[in-house]
């Protein structure tokens, strides 16, 4: 608890006047609103009992006064209050996304995007509500408390002190109770969690649940989350109704107490019936904050709880490290992989990898689907780090470079195309947001692109769906190599990204690529021959190891994997060419 | 039909609509005994909290001035009586509520979801998924308050009201209507400051969504901003948007907290004329007793009354969210069983299209009076440029779309005529988007079939060529994939979503694109594997390799909203049209 506090005080400091601002006027009003029942006693007593009538417009006056103000001051602290709890929270946000943002793959290959969310979201409601409201809630009831306390020690410490013996009953409680609480809390954020993700995946993955109608199947897997997320929530609510009452009834007996307690007292004659009269006046006030406790220490534990989901991403750590005194990023493109090998858990996705690229070349990767040949591609960026050896930009290793800058120099298209809900202007600009019009007509161009984007009713304008949905595969990959050719990178990767394009689109992409004079290092893998065969150098990747390398001619003459696929690939062609009844 | 993203707001609905108060609650309906039994312990509770102040007066006034030790035993004895009643009311109460509330939450979360699951792909695509997700999760979150803590306490404090009010009518009719006389002034304040307030929360709720709807997709699409370097720029548009978000808030709060005040002010001046009026009054009608106990009443009578109007501007507050659940419900899913629907029997695969006319848009026709025929157990491949309607010719076999003019039949039966379930179940489609949910390798692939044994499992995967780099990973068919499936290549996914589609052991087989990612030597395996099991099978094939469909049937080439040349791989070699060119020039390509 004291983390999470120190957590949020962290941001809240920054705020550190305002907020001591706000606490002080909230002090003020629940001094302020005990001027009410002063004043109506008084008239009760004085105006009305004695008749003393011309002191009645000043007690109304009075009444009145302390409405307008309190009313005045609560409005401007409640105002500071949700000030204060939305700059933190925004702050809280950005942090937290803009940390997420640094993490590596292995992180997103084990977070879920629903889990993430809700990081974001829920839990991060949880710590507003706490300092908009539970805060001064707290310090209010405190005050009163303390407040109404000192006075009654002031008319008789004996029986006071006898009134507090409930308070270390209630203290035991409140400290069990907040353990308790706090797990039963725990428990709703996590299938807060769940749920989320559930709904977050089932909604993404709306078309395959259609075209399997697997909706029942769905309900039934959401009826479960639904379920579990109801029973946590209500799990919390048996130990409030657990808890709660106990500590109420323990408030409610301090009145049980006095008069009990009081009344004997009185009787036997160690207290004055003037005395109980006045405590009892105060007693409301010692009384309605005990009964506030539970509910507001169950507030507090349900913020601890958020706080405890929080901070598994609040303080994440990249493994993917800077370094300190990173190198200036040369430009030149010359790429080495020096005896990498690279391990993810167990398994070892590749071994003993070398090669060379030199500026401006083409390298094209070819292999078996998961041989590693994405992989590669994800250690020059550093989205994975080599587990051994090294891989170097201009006898660089890249560990010594500012991966961001790195990153910069680079473009790849992934071969899952990931478009956003933008217009086909702004997918392709999303490198670099600035880009002129013109520069985005190019890319498209060069991409191959513009001949479908000119068919659309809006053109540029054209609003794509999250993900691309509504764009076919092909059409999805064109907008992707649009996007990577229009940061100019000096090496450009381009990771199975004309595999769904027709072969004559195809070869007109790479054509109008291999036109462009630039001195751009390129990587292409694909699995088909017409795509690979113009490379300075093909490697062909086998269970994480290269099997084969040189250019289209030295492979063929080689008669290894190569040619079987050259083979295959050309054979079938030519077959259908030959009983077709042309050659 | 203008696609949604995350920085447009959705249109809002400016009406105050009572009518979805009334559906919520409606929700309340079958739990009506548990909400009289809320209310009961509520008003039990009060009546404890009543008394216990008016014991402790009557102890310090009467009982000890007059050393009356019995009666102070005995009120003792009603006090512990009482402490005890108030404990056990609140503890059930805790429990009654929350099961009411959570009980509601959860039918309405259903409710929403069950009916997301019938609505067809354009809504999903319309809009960006976040701003569903928002919906189901966060929205119903919201109302859940309302409808489990504040609904029962403002029954209970309308309750109290009304007897705190009976009570002091009896004492004095005349003071009661002085202090009635403020009750217009609130209602008008109250109501003036809602008109407003509706529209600021309303924005509220647009903003949260758009904030929802960023973090979602920006989560989900981490992996190219961060090859694109965005990470700044992308921290910067979640500013905007939470800064948006803020400010609306801000100025809800504004608003909002306008309501608490007023109402404290005015009943501070309904206090003051009633003082006023009743010293004035006073030896008239009025007796000082009566005064001073009815000014310990009107102390009752606003707390209730400050409840009230709080629990009015939670509604209002709630309102946009309601809006927007109770809109996604109402959504059309005008793709649905017809009333008369019967469920397909088991088929052959015979598929027809029949004079078909299909158009996203009015107006703007994919396809035109398209008409063929596949017997059962043919295989058919779609080529053809892009955007021809390959995809949306397939898409129409599952009726993901309604055709304008025309029927297709399967087996005979109009697909119109059938229920969803019967149709969809029959056939196996592999999408271009190949989507692996989050969970071990083989639940995925059992998702075509869910009461698969894990042998069927491995059948599937055996013949789709994936046993082998399955079980080269290190717990094989239960490895963790994740939601996009990273750590699995593209072709991987591809191969584990074939499985998923044969699994389900479908009589017509759908194939989009279905192994673009998927290298040749495992496509070559791939292709003897399905030889044998495509026997009997209707399918339907688009893919861009033509050395795919080769062996087909039939080719169908799809162009100017219609088939333009369709017979085998030979024949249309022969004819030497658009296959035949778009054939050739593949050599080109490759040597």
């Amino acid at each position: 608890m004291k983390e999470a506090l120190k957590y949020v005080w962290s941001y809240i400091r920054r705020y550190a006047w305002a907020f001591a601002a706000a606490l002080i006027l909230t002090i003020a009003v629940a001094g302020l609103s005990m001027v009410s029942p002063y004043a109506t006693g008084k008239i009760v007593g004085e105006v009305i009992g004695q008749g003393l009538t011309e002191r009645l417009m000043p007690y109304l006056w009075l009444m009145l006064g302390a409405a307008l103000l309190i009313a005045a001051l609560r409005y401007v602290y409640l105002w500071i209050f949700e000030d204060v709890s939305q700059k933190v929270i925004c702050q809280i946000r950005d942090d937290i996304y803009r940390r997420i943002q640094r993490m590596d793959f292995r992180f997103f290959d084990k977070n879920r995007v629903g889990d993430l969310m809700s990081r974001l979201t829920g839990d991060i409601e949880a710590i507003r509500v706490f300092v908009a409201f539970v805060v001064y809630q707290l310090v209010i009831n405190l005050c009163t408390f303390i407040f109404a306390l000192v006075m009654m020690f002031r008319i008789n410490v004996t029986f006071t002190l006898i009134l507090l013996i409930v308070a270390p009953f209630i203290f035991v409680l409140a400290i069990q109770m907040a353990s308790h609480i706090r797990g039963a809390h725990v428990e709703v954020r996590e299938e807060y969690s769940r749920l989320n993700s559930m709904v977050q995946e089932n909604i993404s993955g709306n078309r395959v649940v259609k075209a399997f109608a697997k909706e029942d199947y769905e309900i039934e897997k959401f009826d479960q989350r639904n379920e579990a997320y109801k029973e946590a929530n209500l799990a919390a609510a048996r130990m409030q109704a657990r808890y709660i009452p106990i500590m109420d009834a323990l408030a409610v007996s301090l009145s049980f107490i006095m008069i009990a307690v009081g009344g004997g007292m009185c009787l036997s004659g160690s207290m004055s019936i003037e005395d109980l009269v006045m405590i009892n006046g105060y007693l409301w006030a010692v009384n309605n904050p005990l009964r506030q406790f539970g509910w507001l220490l169950n507030d507090l534990m349900r913020f601890v709880a958020a706080y405890d989901k929080m901070k598994t991403v609040a303080f994440v750590e990249t493994t993917i490290k800077n370094p300190e005194r990173p190198r200036e990023v040369p430009v030149s493109g010359a790429i080495e992989f020096r005896d990498v090998s690279f391990r993810y858990d167990k398994e070892m996705i590749l071994k003993n990898i070398s090669f060379k690229a030199e500026p401006g070349q083409t390298v094209a990767v070819m292999g078996a689907t998961g041989a590693g040949k994405s992989t590669m591609m994800n250690l020059i960026m550093r989205f994975y780090d080599v587990s051994s050896g090294g891989v170097y930009i201009d006898n660089i290793n890249v560990k010594d470079l500012d991966k961001y800058k790195l990153r910069k120099k680079i473009a790849m298209t992934m071969q899952d195309v990931f478009l956003f809900s933008d217009t086909i202007e702004g997918n392709i600009a999303y490198g670099n947001p600035k880009a002129s019009m013109d520069e985005v007509e190019q890319a498209a161009e060069l991409a191959g692109a513009t001949e479908f984007i000119t068919q659309f009713p809006e053109g540029f304008d054209t609003i794509v769906g999250e993900r691309g949905v509504g764009l076919s595969g092909g059409q999805k990959q064109r907008l992707a190599l649009a996007r990577a050719l229009l940061v100019h990178p000096n090496i450009l990767i381009l990771d199975d990204t004309t595999s769904a394009l027709d072969m004559e689109t195809e070869f007109r992409v790479f054509d109008g690529l291999k036109k462009q004079q630039s001195r751009q290092t390129r990587f292409v893998i694909a699995h088909r021959i017409s795509s690979v065969k113009d490379a300075d150098q093909i490697l062909v990747l086998d269970h994480g190891e290269i099997v084969e390398r040189g250019t289209h001619s030295e492979l063929l003459a080689l008669k290894g994997h190569y040619y079987e696929i050259y083979c295959q690939q050309m054979g079938i062609v030519k077959e259908g060419m030959g009983e077709g009844g042309e050659e | 039909m203008a696609r949604n993203v995350y920085n447009v707001d959705e249109t809002l609905q400016q009406e105050f609509n009572f009518k979805h108060l009334k559906r919520l609650f409606g929700y309340l309906k079958p739990h009506r005994k548990q909400l009289v039994f809320a209310l009961f312990l509520m008003l039990l509770a009060s009546v404890a909290n009543i008394i216990i102040p008016l014991l402790v007066k009557e102890t310090i006034d009467r009982v000890i001035p007059e050393r009356d030790v019995q009666k102070l035993v005995i009120l003792c004895a009603v006090f512990a009586v009482l402490i005890f009643v108030s404990a056990v009311c609140l503890k059930k109460r805790i429990k009654v509520v929350n099961e009411l509330g959570q009980t509601i939450i959860l039918t309405m979360r259903k409710d929403l979801f069950v009916h997301l699951q019938k609505l067809p792909f354009s809504f999903y695509d319309d809009r960006p998924h976040g701003k569903i997700i928002v919906r189901v999760v966060n929205y119903v979150n919201s109302v859940s308050d309302l409808l489990s803590g504040s609904l029962v306490n403002v029954l209970a404090e309308g309750f109290s009201l009304i007897i705190v009010l009976v009570i002091m009518f009896f004492m004095d009719p005349v003071l009661t209507l002085v202090c009635l006389a403020a009750m217009p002034i609130m209602i008008f304040v109250v109501f003036r400051l809602k008109t407003w307030n509706r529209v600021a929360w309303q924005r509220v709720g647009n903003k949260s969504s758009n904030l929802n709807a960023y973090v979602h997709e920006s989560l989900a699409g981490m992996k190219v901003t961060q090859s694109f370097v965005r990470e700044d720029y992308n921290a910067q548009i979640l500013d905007d948007v939470q800064d948006d978000y803020r400010k609306t808030w801000m100025r809800a709060i504004r608003l909002n907290n306008l309501v608490t005040p007023s109402i404290e002010i005015i009943s501070t001046l309904a206090n003051g004329a009633v003082i006023l009026v009743g010293i004035a009054l006073l030896e008239h009608s009025v007796t000082a007793g009566t005064l001073i106990a009815f000014l310990g009443f009107t102390g009752r009578l606003w707390s209730p009354v400050i409840n009230l109007s709080n629990f009015y501007n939670q509604v209002i507050t709630n309102m946009a969210y309601l809006e927007r659940i109770f809109e996604t419900i109402d959504e059309d899913p005008r793709i649905q069983d017809a009333p008369d629907a019967i469920d397909l029997p088991p088929i052959e695969g015979e598929v027809e299209f029949d004079h078909v006319t299909f158009e996203y848009e009015p107006g703007m026709p994919i396809l035109e009076d398209l008409s063929f025929h596949v017997d059962p157990g043919q295989s058919i491949a779609l080529v053809g440029p892009t955007g021809a309607g390959k995809t949306t010719v397939i898409n129409l076999i599952s009726r993901f779309y309604d055709i304008q003019k025309g029927q297709i039949r399967v087996d005979g039966y109009d697909i119109s005529k059938v229920t969803l379930q019967s149709l969809r179940n029959q056939m196996g489609v592999m999408l271009q988007d190949s989507f692996i949910f989050s969970g071990t390798i083989m639940d995925n692939i059992r998702y075509g079939k869910l009461d698969a044994t894990d042998e069927e499992v491995i059948e599937a995967a055996k013949t789709v060529c994936a046993h082998e780099f399955i079980m080269e990973m290190e717990r094989g068919y239960q490895t963790q994939v994740n939601e996009r499936g990273s750590r699995l290549s593209v072709g991987q996914r591809q191969l584990i979503s074939f499985a998923r589609a044969l699994l389900a052991n479908p009589k017509i087989l759908i194939l989009d694109e279905a192994t673009s990612s998927i290298d040749t030597r495992t496509e070559q395996a791939l292709q003897k594997g399905l030889e044998n099991l495509l026997k009997g099978r209707t399918s339907f094939v688009i893919a861009h390799r033509l050395s795919t469909i080769r062996k087909s049937d039939r080719i169908m080439v799809i162009n100017h909203k219609n088939i333009e040349e369709a017979g085998t791989h030979e024949e249309l070699m022969a004819k030497k049209g658009h296959y035949y060119t778009l054939y050739t020039t593949q050599t080109r390509f490759i040597s």
